[in-house]
């Protein structure tokens, strides 16, 4: 498959990704606040440019942060290259250079999502649009749905399938070291619950978090199923391992351990180390350094996705300028 | 005027008038041609209604199937239309179709002997039989391609020439397209079209199918491979989405099952071209590019061009890839050049021409520049390196003002223009706001030419769909007809 067309329709799935996590997080955050003391403070609304990790451009357009800046920032902005229309927009427009590779229901589907997106009015943006952000999640998810069923499971699926799932693991992971920090500053009492809540239902994980932990609310467990589960598919641990799957299936397995590509060793030391790590030695170590980490470490898996299979050069035969360019990859 | 109180159902053809002009389908007494009678019957049976019905599910179809061009001029994103289809088929007997066969095969090899010619001895220039001038200051003669050798002798793989009908009858080449014609897809929707909305009259008549020439041109491009390779990697290079014929370009790769690519998708490497793919550099043998010389390569030609690929051309000249077309065939279908298309093929064929041109006034001599410039009302003027319809002058339409833009712009530079007295192209009864009305037609067949020369029967008809114009390319207005040849 072209390089070109495998990137294509990875950041399309990306975007789409994207798009409903962003609108996820920002429906959560309003009705959290509905039950809070403060209901339109920066201390609830900081947070969520938090996630994203945009506060600097945040700052740089808005003096405030309130629930019509951040709205107004996270759904249409024209300086957020993350916004959602933008998101929605960008994945539209990779679709649109691939039309041939997907099928036509996907086409069709997205090109649906971007009309609705596209007619948006500015002034849904302070009122708690719920509407809006559910038809937006609905599209999204229909998206993948449609995707699963209308399209043939070879290169280009699984493509899209790695995007996905590594956009929503970056995502579950920034979502756990907000809220996490939340948490950590409260003392004990309802507010905490409310917190984990909302963490879980930021990665519509509550329902499926209640199943497996029926007893008790706590933030380490949550961090835990967050991190670790290897059924919830919003899990970073179940993510990767998806991610991971994918690439093997793209590339092939190699036969062993010794033959694999770049991309396949980053993702596959990820998913031993969560596969191994108990909850207890990521809070000794403390949280956000160890979050921190694991998301420097998914950005260097999706470089190594870049270099591998989108950025295909001419690979000149073994030079002493070879060794080289392997130490610059590796400083990278 | 679906409002009025319905009064007899208006009949299609009740106020079709036959004119002056050569009617496809009805003799001068209004009678119908025999090859017509079938399909007029059909039509007389039909009230407008019935016909607009079906008429509707056509267009339904081709917007839904995403059949469209993009015109451009708009803010940001180029509107996508529909191409306009008109559901009366243009009917071609086979013998007058044979005859065009024969034509076309006769003209596209002298064709592609000129162009080995001139890049290699230049016999026809040293022969006197073209002025070298005419020649060396064609606009898209390329010196670079001089000795090249190009896989099997072939330059021009794929060629659309213009055909029309004076008021006689009788055929004209009006053009050769010999860079990378454009319109084929429409030729094979408009067949999809037809099938699903007249199936039986389309049974009953016989027609010959056109549906394999995907298939024509996928064999005639892998039989040009270098190195008689036997399995060679075929690819269509796109300027990219936003061309306004690449529905066309991502339609046949479809159909031919090749890779559709963008020129930042393939790169160059000892000579070697290849893709640019998850697993690796994949080697390219043969390359159906949809875009321009210029564009081709930055180290060759326009070096500020991100189209096409660096090296391309050094590959090519190593005999490593073939460029269908060739680099510099448009220096046949210059307009002067073309005038001397029937001495080409005396000259290499030692033939008469089967078909005719049009004749042809060039500028740059100077007696025909004095009848030129003396007979602006009633010529055609040609820029010779315009297509589209574009760069042209039709004198008995135009304004004195306009006849003096050109007769300046003639007299600055005479090499560019040329002058055809007006062809009245011959009509065909379309379908316009509830009736029909005779529109001027033209007829451009599909020469695919590899180690032989095909033609599927027929090719796109297109048709001027305001009533009296004579343009009839899509960027003006145009629209287009299925063409049914007939087995004998």
């Amino acid at each position: 498959m072209l390089s070109r067309v495998a990137e294509t329709l990875y950041w399309m799935s990306r975007y789409v990704e994207r798009a409903e996590d962003v609108t996820r997080i920002l429906t959560v955050n309003f009705h959290t606040l509905l039950d809070a003391h403060v209901q339109d403070s920066p201390a609830g609304w900081r947070p969520i440019i938090a996630i994203t990790g945009d506060e600097e451009l945040f700052t740089s357009q808005f003096d405030e942060y309130n629930a019509r800046n951040v709205s107004e920032f996270l759904l249409w902005h024209p300086a957020n290259p993350n916004a959602i229309t933008t998101c929605i927009t960008l994945a539209r427009e990779n679709a649109r250079s691939v039309r041939e590779q997907i099928s036509s229901e996907m086409w069709e589907h997205l090109n649906r999502l971007y009309f609705l997106v596209r007619n948006l009015k500015r002034e849904v943006g302070g009122r708690g649009p719920y509407e809006f952000f559910d038809q937006i999640r609905q599209g999204s998810q229909a998206f993948q749905g449609i995707t699963n069923e209308t399209m043939a499971h070879g290169e280009a699926y699984e493509f899209i399938q790695v995007g996905k799932h590594l956009e929503r693991a970056d995502k579950t992971v920034r979502i756990i070291d907000v809220k996490y920090a939340a948490v950590n500053d409260l003392s004990e009492g309802p507010e905490v619950s409310l917190q984990l809540i909302a963490m879980l239902r930021s990665c519509s994980a509550f329902e499926a978090f209640r199943k497996t932990q029926a007893s008790q609310l706590q933030a380490a467990r949550v961090a835990e199923f967050l991190l670790f589960s290897q059924e919830f598919p919003r899990a970073v641990s179940y993510c990767l391992q998806r991610a991971l799957r994918s690439v093997n299936l793209i590339s092939g397995d190699g036969g062993s351990p010794r033959h694999l590509l770049s991309p396949q060793r980053a993702l596959g030391r990820i998913c031993s180390e969560l596969g191994y790590l108990e909850i207890s030695e990521v809070l000794d170590q403390n949280m956000h350094p160890y979050l921190d980490r694991l998301l420097r470490r998914l950005n260097e898996a999706g470089v190594e996705i870049s270099t591998t299979y989108f950025n295909t050069q001419v690979i000149l035969p073994a030079q002493p300028r070879q060794q080289q360019s392997q130490q610059q990859q590796q400083g990278r | 005027m679906s409002e009025q109180p319905a009064r007899a159902q208006p009949g299609l053809m009740d106020r079709y008038d036959v004119s002056d002009f050569f009617d496809e389908m009805f003799l001068p007494s209004r009678e119908p041609r025999p090859h017509y009678q079938q399909l007029h019957e059909r039509l007389l049976e039909m009230t407008a209604e019935a016909f607009n019905e079906r008429r509707g599910y056509a267009d339904v179809s081709f917007l839904y199937q995403g059949i469209t061009f993009t015109v451009y001029g708009q803010k940001t994103e180029g509107i996508e239309r529909i191409f306009p289809f008109d559901l009366i088929p243009r009917i071609i007997p086979d013998a007058e179709w044979s005859h065009l066969e024969r034509g076309l095969v006769q003209r596209v090899t002298a064709l592609n002997q000129f162009l080995f010619d001139i890049y290699h001895a230049q016999q026809i220039l040293k022969d006197k039989i073209i002025p070298a001038e005419i020649v060396f200051g064609a606009k898209h003669f390329r010196r670079e391609m001089m000795g090249i050798k190009v896989p099997k002798g072939v330059y021009t793989h794929i060629v659309g020439t213009d055909l029309v009908r004076d008021d006689n009858g009788n055929y004209f080449v009006l053009e050769d397209n010999l860079r990378s014609p454009s319109g084929v897809s429409y030729m094979l929707e408009n067949r999809q079209a037809m099938k699903r909305t007249f199936a039986s009259l389309f049974q009953r008549y016989g027609v010959r199918a056109i549906e394999h020439y995907p298939q024509e041109l996928l064999n005639t491009l892998r039989s040009v491979a270098p190195h008689d390779n036997p399995d060679p990697t075929v690819v269509l290079l796109t300027p990219g989405i936003y061309n306004s014929a690449y529905f066309e370009h991502s339609f046949l790769a479809r159909q031919m099952g090749i890779e559709i690519v963008e020129g930042r998708d393939l790169v160059v490497h000892d000579n070697r071209v290849y893709t640019r793919t998850t697993k690796g550099l994949q080697p390219v043998d043969v390359i159906y590019r949809r875009i321009d010389d210029d564009f081709l390569d930055p180290l060759a030609f326009d070096p500020t061009s991100l189209l096409g690929c660096a090296g391309l051309i050094n590959a090519w000249r190593a005999g490593n890839v073939a460029l269908a077309n060739a680099v510099g065939t448009g220096v046949a279908d210059d307009k002067a050049v073309y005038a001397y298309v029937p001495a080409m093929i005396r000259y290499y064929l030692n033939e008469d021409p089967i078909l005719e041109n049009v004749p042809t006034y060039l500028a740059v001599q100077d007696k025909e520049r004095d009848f030129i410039l003396n007979n602006l009302d009633r010529l055609v003027v040609k820029s010779v390196n315009e297509s589209g319809g574009y760069g042209m002058l039709i004198g008995p339409y135009a304004s004195q003002e306009e006849r003096d833009t050109f007769r300046n712009l003639i007299q600055a530079n005479p090499r560019n223009f040329i002058a055809q007295p007006i062809v009245k192209l011959s009509r065909h009864p379309t379908y316009l706001n509830g009736e029909l009305f005779g529109c001027h037609i033209d007829l451009r067949p599909y020469i695919l030419c590899g180690e032989k020369i095909t033609i599927v029967p027929g090719g796109l008809t297109r048709v001027a769909l305001r009533s009296g114009s004579l343009v009839v390319n899509s960027s003006q207005g145009g629209g287009s007809k299925d063409t049914w040849v007939l087995n004998d």
